[in-house]
C-alpha cells in the first residue's frame, strides 16, 4: 500500500463522514421548502447524530449479538465502499478496491445486516421490515447489476476508479448512453436510501414503514451510527452518480489545489442532486408496495437498453 | 336485497309518497308511522301495541317477551335498522331494567323504540342485527345483564383488569377506588386464523404519532390481510355515569367533551333532547347559527380527513394546501366564537354568545376566497396519478353491509348509501334549508375522499345560504331559564348528522336532574367497518384505510 492510497484513505472517508449528514439535512430542507415550511436548519442532522451519541443504549431482553454488532458492522462496510468511490482525488489504488462487484457485495453485506437486525430484536415490526426488504431486494439486486454492467460495458472497464479516471478527462460525457445510465443510478439512490416512492423516511406509521422499521428498535449510539450509515451510503451512491454523468473537477493526482477544488466541485454538484432528490420526493406519492418492482423495472430497463445500444452502435 | 325492502315498505306507503332515492319526506308522518308500526305488530304478533309518541319524532313501543321476539326476529327484512340499544334501570313505572331497541326506516323521518322489561338475563338478537353485538356486550358491562345465548360474551369497555362484579351503570353503583385485577384469568380471545403462512400482527395500543389507543390484531399471509380484529376502550370516562344526578346545564360541558371535533354536534343533540322535554322552541335566528356552526364543523373535520389521507401515503407537499384550509377555518371559528373547536357556543335553549352580521358577512368573504382554492387544491390531488393509484380501489366498503352494521356519514355515502340524518331526521333549520346529497358507489378510499371533498362545498353553499336567510332577533328561547328549572320528567331522543355520521343521544329527566344520558356517536358503529374494509388488502395500506373512515376513539368509548 502506498502513501498516496494512505492519504487519500484518510481525505475520502473523513469527507464523507464529514458532508454526509449535511445532505440529509438539505433533502429534509428542499421537502420543507416545496411544502411550505420552513423546515429544519442545515446543521440539524449534526445536531441530532450529537444528541443521539449521548444517550444511552437500550437492548430488548430477546436481542442478540447481531444487535449490538450491526451498527458498527454496517458503518465500517460503508466506509470501506466509500473507498471505491473516490470524491477528493483519484489514487493509485490497490487491486480490489474500486471493483464493482466487490461494491455490490459490500453493499449486499449492509442489507443482510440491517434486515438481520430488524428480525433480532423480535419486534412486531422490524420482522415486517426485513421481509419487505429481502422480498424486494429480489428485484432491486439484479437491476443493480445490469446498471452496473452497463456501466461497466460502456466505460469499458470493471474498476470506478479507472471509470472515474476516464469521465473526469472529459468535459461531456464519454458516451451518449451515460445519461441513460444516469437514470437508472438515480433510481438505485432513491431505492437503497429508502426514499419516497420506495419508502417514507417521514413516517411514524409502522405498518408502512420497511428501512425505518427495521431500526425501530435502535437507540442512543447505535442508532446513531446506524444514521451515519445511512447517510454515508447516499453520499456514496450520489458520488457515483455524480462522477459518472458530471465529473468536472474531480482531481486525478494529490496536489493540494486539485483537493480543494474537488471537494468544493462535489459540495456544490451532490448539492444540486439532493435538491433533485427532495423535489423528487415532493413531487409523487409514496408506491403500493407490490408496484415498486415496476419502479424498479424502470432502472432495468434504462440499463439494459444502454447495453443494448452499446453493443448495436 | 335492498330493493325487496324498499318493496315491502313500499306497499305499506300510500301513493304518491312512494320511496325514490331522493324521496321526499311524507306529508302526515306522525299517522302515518303509528299506523304502519301497529299494523307491523298485530300482523306480526297478532296484538295490538301501545304506541307512545315521544317528544322528539320517535315512538315507544313497549312489547311484551313474547312479541317482542316475534317481531324483532323479522324486522330485518322489512327494512329497519338498529340504530341504537341501550339500557335503563328503573325506566318510569317498569322495575329493574328496560332494554330500548331503536331502529329506523328508510322513508320514515321518525324512529321507533321498541322497549323490552328484562331482569338479570335475556336473549341476544345478534344473529340477526350484527350491529346489536357490541351494544349488547355495553349493556353487559354497564349493568351486568346475562345475554345467554350470545355468540360474543367477551367484554367490551370494561377490560380483564376490572374486577369482576364491577357494573357502573347501576344505580346502586357508589363511586370509590376500585381493586384492579393484576392477572386476569379471563383473558380476551382474538380469533385465531390457521394454516400455512398465516402469522399474527399486533398493533396498538400504543401507537407512534399523536393518536388514540386501540389494539389491532392483523392475522396476515404476506403481507395480505386475512382478518382483523379491533379492540377499542382503553381511556373509558364514564360520561354517561357523569351525567347522572347532573342538572341538564351541567351537562352541555359534558357532552362537549364526548369527542373533541364533534364538539357541536353533540352539544346541539343534548341540547336538542333537553329543549324538547322542557318545552322549549329555540329562536329561528339560533337555529340558523347552530346549523352554521355545526357545517364548520363538518368542513374543518372533512379538511383533517383530507389532508391526513394524503399525508399517510407519503405526499407532504400535496396536503399542504389542505393545512391552511383547516387552519384558516379554525381561525374563522375562533373568530365566530371564541374557540377553535367552538366549545361553549351552544347553550340550552339557543347558542351561548350572538354572532354579529359584520363576523357573518366577514365569515361569507372568506367562504367566497376559500371556494376556488379548495377547488383547484382538488384538481391538483385528482391530477396526479400517483395518488390516485394509491386511492382507487384500496379498502373497499360493501354496500350490503351499510344496514346490518347501521354505518353512517360520508364513508356509508362513499358506498351508495344515502342517508343523511339532515336529510332523513331533519332537525333545526334544515327542515327548511336541506344540504345536496353527496353520494358515490365505489366504496373506496378514493370515493371517500371525493364525498368529503364534496360535502365541504355543499356545506359552503349551506352556509352562504343561512348567511343570507338568517333573521334578526333572540339567540335563546326567553323561557330557558323557567322551562329547565321547572323541567318536568320525561325523555327524548335526539339525532344530528356530525361530520362522521349519525350521532344519537337519548336523554331522560327525573326531578329536574339527569337520571339516564346514553349516547351513541357515529364511530361506535362505523368501527365495525374497518374490519370488513381491510379485507383483501395489504398490510401498508391499513394506515390510509383507517384514515380514510376517519374513526374516533373518544367518541366510542364514552
Amino acid at each position: 500500500m502506498n502513501a498516496s492510497f494512505l492519504l487519500f484513505a484518510l481525505l475520502n472517508t473523513g469527507f464523507i463522514l464529514l458532508v454526509s449528514p449535511f445532505f440529509m439535512s438539505l433533502i429534509k430542507k428542499v421537502k420543507a421548502s416545496a411544502q411550505g415550511r420552513k423546515g429544519p436548519r442545515l446543521l440539524q442532522s449534526y445536531f441530532d447524530l450529537r444528541k443521539l451519541l449521548q444517550k444511552e443504549v437500550v437492548y430488548s431482553p430477546n436481542s442478540s449479538g447481531i444487535m449490538r454488532i450491526t451498527p458498527y458492522l454496517n458503518l465500517a462496510v460503508l466506509l470501506l465502499a466509500s473507498l471505491f468511490v473516490p470524491i477528493v482525488f483519484i489514487p493509485d489504488a490497490p487491486a480490489g478496491i474500486g471493483n464493482i462487484i466487490v461494491f455490490l457485495y459490500l453493499l449486499a453485506i449492509e442489507r443482510f445486516f440491517m434486515a438481520l437486525c430488524g428480525l433480532d430484536a423480535g419486534s412486531t415490526f422490524g420482522g415486517m421490515g426485513s421481509s419487505r426488504l429481502m422480498s424486494l431486494s429480489a428485484v432491486i439486486e439484479p437491476t443493480m447489476v445490469i446498471a452496473f454492467a452497463a456501466l461497466a460495458y460502456v466505460l469499458r472497464t470493471m474498476n470506478f476508479h479507472e471509470m472515474f479516471a476516464i469521465t473526469a478527462g472529459s468535459t461531456i460525457p464519454e458516451s451518449p448512453t451515460l445519461p441513460l445510465i444516469s437514470i437508472s443510478l438515480f433510481i438505485i439512490i432513491i431505492v437503497e436510501t429508502g426514499r419516497i416512492p420506495v419508502d417514507n423516511p417521514a413516517t411514524h406509521l409502522e405498518l408502512t414503514m420497511m428501512n425505518e422499521a427495521m431500526i425501530l428498535e435502535q437507540s442512543g449510539k447505535n442508532l446513531a451510527l446506524i444514521e451515519l450509515a445511512h447517510a454515508v451510503k447516499q453520499t456514496i451512491l450520489m458520488a457515483v452518480l455524480i462522477n459518472i454523468l458530471a465529473p468536472w473537477g474531480l482531481a486525478t493526482e494529490l496536489t493540494l489545489a486539485g483537493f480543494v477544488v474537488s471537494c468544493l466541485y462535489f459540495l456544490v454538484k451532490a448539492s444540486l442532486l439532493a435538491g433533485i432528490i427532495g423535489l423528487f420526493e415532493s413531487s409523487i406519492a409514496k408506491m403500493r408496495l407490490f408496484r415498486l418492482p415496476s419502479f424498479y423495472m424502470m432502472a432495468f430497463f434504462f440499463s439494459a437498453l444502454t447495453i443494448l445500444m452499446e453493443v448495436f452502435a | 336485497m335492498m330493493n325487496s325492502n324498499k318493496n315491502t315498505v313500499s306497499s305499506l306507503i300510500p301513493a304518491g309518497l312512494q320511496l325514490r332515492e331522493d324521496y321526499q319526506i311524507p306529508v302526515n308522518s306522525t299517522l302515518l308511522a303509528t299506523q304502519y308500526a301497529t299494523d307491523l305488530i298485530v300482523n306480526i304478533a297478532g296484538k295490538k301495541p301501545q304506541i307512545r309518541r315521544g317528544k322528539n319524532n320517535e315512538y315507544y313501543i313497549p312489547l311484551g317477551e313474547e312479541e317482542f321476539l316475534k317481531t324483532v326476529l323479522s324486522l330485518p327484512e322489512k327494512g329497519f335498522v338498529l340504530i341504537s340499544l341501550f339500557c335503563v334501570q328503573d325506566f318510569e313505572e317498569s322495575p329493574d331494567f328496560t332494554l330500548f331497541y331503536v331502529f329506523r326506516l328508510n322513508g320514515f323521518t321518525d324512529v321507533f323504540a321498541f322497549m323490552r322489561c328484562v331482569r338479570m338475563e335475556t336473549t341476544s338478537i345478534a344473529t340477526v342485527f350484527p350491529s346489536a353485538c357490541w351494544y349488547e356486550r355495553e349493556v353487559r358491562d354497564g349493568f351486568g345483564i346475562e345475554f345467554t345465548d350470545a355468540f360474543d360474551k367477551r367484554r367490551l369497555f370494561l377490560h380483564e383488569a376490572y374486577p369482576e362484579g364491577f357494573h357502573p351503570l347501576l344505580k346502586s353503583f357508589k363511586n370509590e377506588k376500585i381493586q384492579s385485577v393484576e392477572n386476569p384469568e379471563e383473558a380476551y380471545t382474538f380469533k385465531q386464523v390457521e394454516g400455512e403462512g398465516v402469522y399474527q400482527i399486533p398493533v396498538g395500543p400504543v401507537h407512534a404519532g399523536i393518536i388514540e389507543p386501540g389494539h389491532f390484531r392483523f392475522s396476515a399471509i404476506g403481507e395480505h390481510i386475512f382478518n382483523l380484529e379491533i379492540r377499542l376502550f382503553y381511556k373509558h370516562r364514564g360520561i354517561e355515569k357523569l351525567a347522572e344526578g347532573k342538572s341538564p346545564s351541567a351537562c352541555v360541558p359534558i357532552a362537549e367533551v364526548i369527542s373533541g371535533d364533534e364538539t357541536v354536534a353533540n352539544a346541539v343533540a343534548f341540547c336538542t333532547a333537553v329543549e324538547k322535554i322542557a318545552g322549549i322552541e329555540i329562536p329561528t335566528r339560533a337555529s340558523y347559527l347552530r346549523a352554521i356552526l355545526l357545517e364548520m364543523e363538518r368542513i374543518y373535520s372533512h379538511m383533517s380527513d383530507l389532508s391526513g389521507m394524503i399525508t399517510d401515503i407519503g405526499f407532504p407537499t400535496m396536503t399542504t394546501p389542505f393545512l391552511i384550509f383547516r387552519e384558516n377555518i379554525f381561525r374563522q371559528n375562533e373568530f365566530l366564537t371564541g374557540s377553535r373547536f367552538m366549545r361553549n357556543a351552544i347553550d340550552l335553549g339557543g347558542v351561548k354568545k350572538e354572532i354579529s352580521g359584520e363576523a357573518l358577512s366577514k365569515l361569507n368573504l372568506y367562504l367566497k376566497i376559500f371556494v376556488p382554492q379548495f377547488e383547484s387544491a382538488i384538481t391538483a390531488v385528482h391530477a396526479s396519478s400517483s395518488l390516485i393509484d394509491r386511492f382507487s380501489t384500496t379498502g373497499i366498503l360493501k354496500k350490503k353491509l351499510i344496514a346490518p352494521l347501521n354505518l353512517t356519514g360520508p364513508i356509508a355515502r362513499a358506498a351508495g348509501a344515502s342517508y343523511d340524518v339532515r336529510l332523513d331526521h331533519p332537525y333545526g333549520i334544515y327542515k327548511d334549508i336541506p344540504p345536496e346529497r353527496s353520494i358515490k358507489t365505489a366504496g373506496d378510499v378514493l370515493s371517500r375522499f371525493e364525498v368529503k371533498a364534496e360535502e365541504i362545498l355543499n356545506s359552503v353553499t349551506l352556509i352562504q345560504k343561512f348567511i343570507a336567510l338568517i333573521p334578526k332577533g333572540a339567540i335563546t328561547a326567553e323561557n330557558t331559564g323557567f322551562a329547565i328549572l321547572n323541567i318536568p320528567n320525561g325523555y327524548a331522543l335526539s339525532m344530528v348528522e356530525a361530520a362522521r355520521g349519525q350521532n344519537l343521544h337519548w336523554v331522560y329527566v327525573r326531578n329536574g336532574l339527569i337520571d339516564r344520558y346514553k349516547v351513541r356517536t357515529a364511530s361506535f358503529c362505523n368501527w365495525q367497518a374497518i374490519e370488513h374494509a381491510v379485507l383483501g388488502n395489504i398490510v401498508p395500506d391499513f394506515p390510509l384505510i383507517n384514515k380514510s373512515l376517519n374513526l374516533s376513539y373518544a367518541g366510542t368509548d364514552l
